[in-house]
């Protein structure tokens, strides 16, 4: 390496040497152990809280609090003391961090070492990438009847309030409040909304009963007088969000409308986890999909559901078709004809099955359920706003082993030339 | 070697980094606000809107086939019941009058009977078919039904009306320009058609009606309908959407007893029975049409129960009033003259 070079390395390694510390191999390596102890519990307590229960306590999270199983080793005394586990978000950060610090003060700013740049390189926008998938990935589902067409996607998980003002033919106009803001004791207003809105309770898991008639309802629906939880005399218990793979949390909110002259009466809205259609199996639960509530001439109807997401486009459903493994109930293949209707009047149509997914506008639309009796069709749609840094990533770290393996190779070929015996 | 100047590069990258990670904050902490936002009509049922008389208000509990519900709010509390009902299919005015015939006393209606009932109104550019029936004989209070029926392609809407009969008079104004700024909207599902209640059970026979006691009620009481079981059924409604049921049953023997009955009740309002012992906490001597009688008080956080016991020629009358607290303490008044105005008739 020339003086000049060195000179240049110095001069970088000088400016950052406030990183130092951060840029330690040391704290890599304990990041990493860490990393596999988290992976470790998460992986234990995916068992006990599932699949998503294990994601929001300990990769989504800065610090996860983790007991000691019951079932293992002196777990009787244990289990009752809580360990904090660095979680997802902490351990992810200093990592990104340490391969940062570690890029900008030690790594030596010359052609040799771009290689090893740029697999540093690659890493970190992985982690990154990872970053922000996990912050921006959406998850919904689309369900679709046999011969109806439907342009919205309802959310996993997340509910909001609407308010679906009905009374012009031509348009509805819905005014969605989100769960985040459905705390006890807010008072909601909205230039759209005649009337003001205060929340009464809401949880995002309850138990509910039909109480008897002429019983009286105590607790969380002591208060309500409108609606569905009035004539089916509803009672609800607050339960604990489900994180299992087969959770079936019903998020309740019991709200107040008000106005100048007063209040205008108090309702409960029940959210079904399978999305409000539901509702109408029930007689006496139907209007839960859709309340109506009658103001100034002009008719509302209220609905806790499941976070909704509406397309510029909508997809029909043409058909369905199952395929079971021989002398089995075990799906070999689910398979949707539907055609995605745009809204310059273009139709695409496609075949979505397991593994070909339908690609459009940003989301994949997986198949997910099938129901063939009932002849409906229920699609997992995934949007990524990151999905292509991975790709990216990859091709970084390529170039970068690419570039050291071949800089290591012409080196030693002109070594070995240069070796050689004269006139040989 | 080929020196390339780095240091450049490096500041470059740390400028791009801090931007990535500093652009990702706000998508983290997703801006959480309400939206609102025009969609393409999803609503699939009927859609009712009104202007409102000044001196109406709307009923709680809309239910069954009813788009609409209202009162009329008086000085003496809520009266008359006026209700919006879409059919999905085309219906007869006779059929219709049929519906209300017989609990005001008509039997059942013929197209000749219904005749001299019937008339048609222009209210605008809307033309209605239109059945007036007053109560006959019984011991109501005098009702009016007001059937006002409006054909709109193969949609029919029924707008029942149903109060004492000077009430009907004095607000017929109103129900008229109610009627005239409806938008009557038809629901794309299928809405059956269906008497608004239960078919009424078959009046009691003669038989039944021997010895049967009059009785006066107040006049804001809104009259119910009488079955084999009740002998009279009414309810009252408050501002606040409050409800109370009052009704007089009669049965032979003592129905189990007076603590049997007691806790039968208490449970109703959510109390716990009590034992004999504890009793005279809840029951008192009252007169019933010159007998002695027992009352019955109680009350749990909301609910509130006011009953009459009288135990005559082995049979046993109840005379029962139960629901909102807060409006059982007020019509409290009434339920006691209309124990006071119980009178059997004279063998």
């Amino acid at each position: 390496m020339s003086s000049t070079d060195h000179k240049d390395s110095y001069k970088a390694r000088n400016a950052f040497f406030w990183l130092a510390p951060l840029a330690s191999v040391r704290l890599t390596l304990v990041l990493l152990s860490l990393s596999m102890i988290l992976v470790f519990v998460a992986t234990l307590e995916q068992v006990r809280i599932g699949i998503r229960g294990a994601l929001s306590e300990y990769f989504e999270s800065l610090v996860g609090i983790w007991h000691y199983p019951e079932q293992f080793w002196g777990g009787e005394f244990l289990h009752h003391i809580p360990l904090p586990i660095p979680g997802g978000y902490l351990l992810g950060g200093l990592l990104i961090l340490n391969l940062v610090a570690a890029f900008l003060t030690r790594f030596q700013w010359t052609f040799k070492k771009v290689g090893i740049q740029l697999i540093h390189l690659g890493i970190i926008a992985l982690l990154v990438g990872q970053l922000v998938t996990q912050a921006t990935q959406e998850e919904s589902r689309m369900q679709i009847n046999k011969g109806e067409s439907v342009n919205y996607l309802e959310r996993f998980h997340g509910v909001e309030l609407a308010l679906i003002d009905v009374t012009d033919p031509e348009r509805e106009t819905v005014v969605a409040i989100p769960q985040e803001l459905l705390e006890e004791g807010q008072r909601l207003r909205h230039d759209s909304l005649p009337f003001d809105l205060i929340v009464k309770s809401f949880g995002v898991n309850c138990d509910f009963n039909v109480s008897p008639s002429g019983s009286t309802r105590e607790g969380l629906t002591e208060e309500v007088d409108r609606g569905v939880g009035l004539t089916a005399n509803l009672a609800i218990t607050d339960k604990e969000e489900d994180f299992s793979s087969d959770a079936m949390n019903f998020g309740y909110l019991v709200f107040e409308l008000t106005h100048k002259d007063g209040s205008l009466g108090t309702w409960l809205s029940l959210s079904h986890p399978a999305g409000n259609h539901w509702w109408k199996e029930s007689e006496k639960l139907a209007d839960f999909a859709f309340q109506p509530i009658r103001h100034e001439g002009r008719l509302w109807g209220a609905s806790l559901r499941p976070k909704r997401e509406y397309l510029p486009y909508s997809i029909e459903l043409l058909g369905i078709e199952n395929e079971f493994y021989q002398g089995t109930e075990i799906p070999f293949n689910f398979e949707s004809d539907v055609v995605l209707n745009m809204d310059d009047n273009q139709t695409r149509r496609a075949l979505v099955y397991m593994n070909t997914p339908l690609r459009h506008d940003g989301k994949t639309f997986y198949q997910y359920q099938m129901n063939n009796a009932a002849d409906y069709t229920v699609f997992q749609v995934i949007r990524n706003p990151s999905w292509l840094v991975p790709y990216l990533a990859c091709i970084i770290i390529s170039i970068g082993l690419l570039w050291q393996f071949l800089w290591h190779l012409v080196a030693f070929l002109q070594k070995n030339s240069s070796k050689s015996p004269k006139g040989a | 070697m080929i020196l390339f100047r780095f240091s450049i590069f490096a500041q470059g990258l740390r400028v791009a980094l801090t931007a990535l990670i500093l652009s990702c904050t706000p998508s983290c902490s997703e801006n959480h606000a309400i939206e609102a936002y025009p969609i393409e009509p999803e609503y699939e049922g009927p859609v009712v809107a009104w202007d409102l008389p000044e001196n109406w208000a709307e009923n709680p509990d809309l239910s069954g086939p009813m788009a609409g519900s209202f009162h009329i709010k008086t000085e003496e509390g809520p009266k008359g019941r006026i209700g919006v009902m879409p059919f999905r299919e085309s219906v007869s005015i006779l059929e219709v009058a049929n519906m209300f015939a017989r609990e005001i006393g008509y039997g059942i209606l013929t197209e000749r009977s219904l005749a001299p009932l019937l008339e048609r109104k222009t209210l605008g550019d809307r033309v209605f078919e239109w059945v007036r029936m007053e109560e006959r004989g019984g011991t109501g209070t005098g009702r009016s039904i007001l059937l006002a029926l409006f054909r709109q392609d193969s949609e029919t809407w029924l707008f029942p009306f149903i109060a004492e009969k000077e009430l009907v008079e004095t607000e017929l104004e109103n129900f008229s320009a109610f009627l005239e700024s409806t938008v009557l909207r038809p629901g794309k599902a299928t809405i059956q058609a269906r008497p608004p209640e239960p078919a009424p059970s078959p009046p009691p026979s003669p038989a039944e009606l021997e010895g049967v006691p009059s009785w006066d009620v107040p006049s804001h009481w809104v009259t119910g309908k009488s079955s084999s079981m009740r002998l009279a059924s009414h309810k009252v409604y408050d501002e606040e959407g409050n409800e109370i049921d009052f009704s007089i049953t009669s049965f032979p023997g003592d129905v189990g007893g007076l603590l049997a009955n007691v806790n039968r009740w208490l449970g109703q309002i959510g109390l716990p029975p009590t034992d004999q012992e504890n009793l005279p906490n809840f029951v008192s001597r009252v007169e019933v049409a010159g007998l002695p009688a027992q009352l019955v008080e109680a009350s749990s956080e909301d609910q509130a129960l006011y009953a009459a016991i009288l135990f005559k020629d082995d049979r046993s009358w109840f005379f029962k009033m139960t629901g909102s607290a807060s409006l059982a303490a007020k019509e409290k008044e009434g339920f006691l003259h209309l124990l006071d105005s119980v009178s059997f008739p004279k063998p």
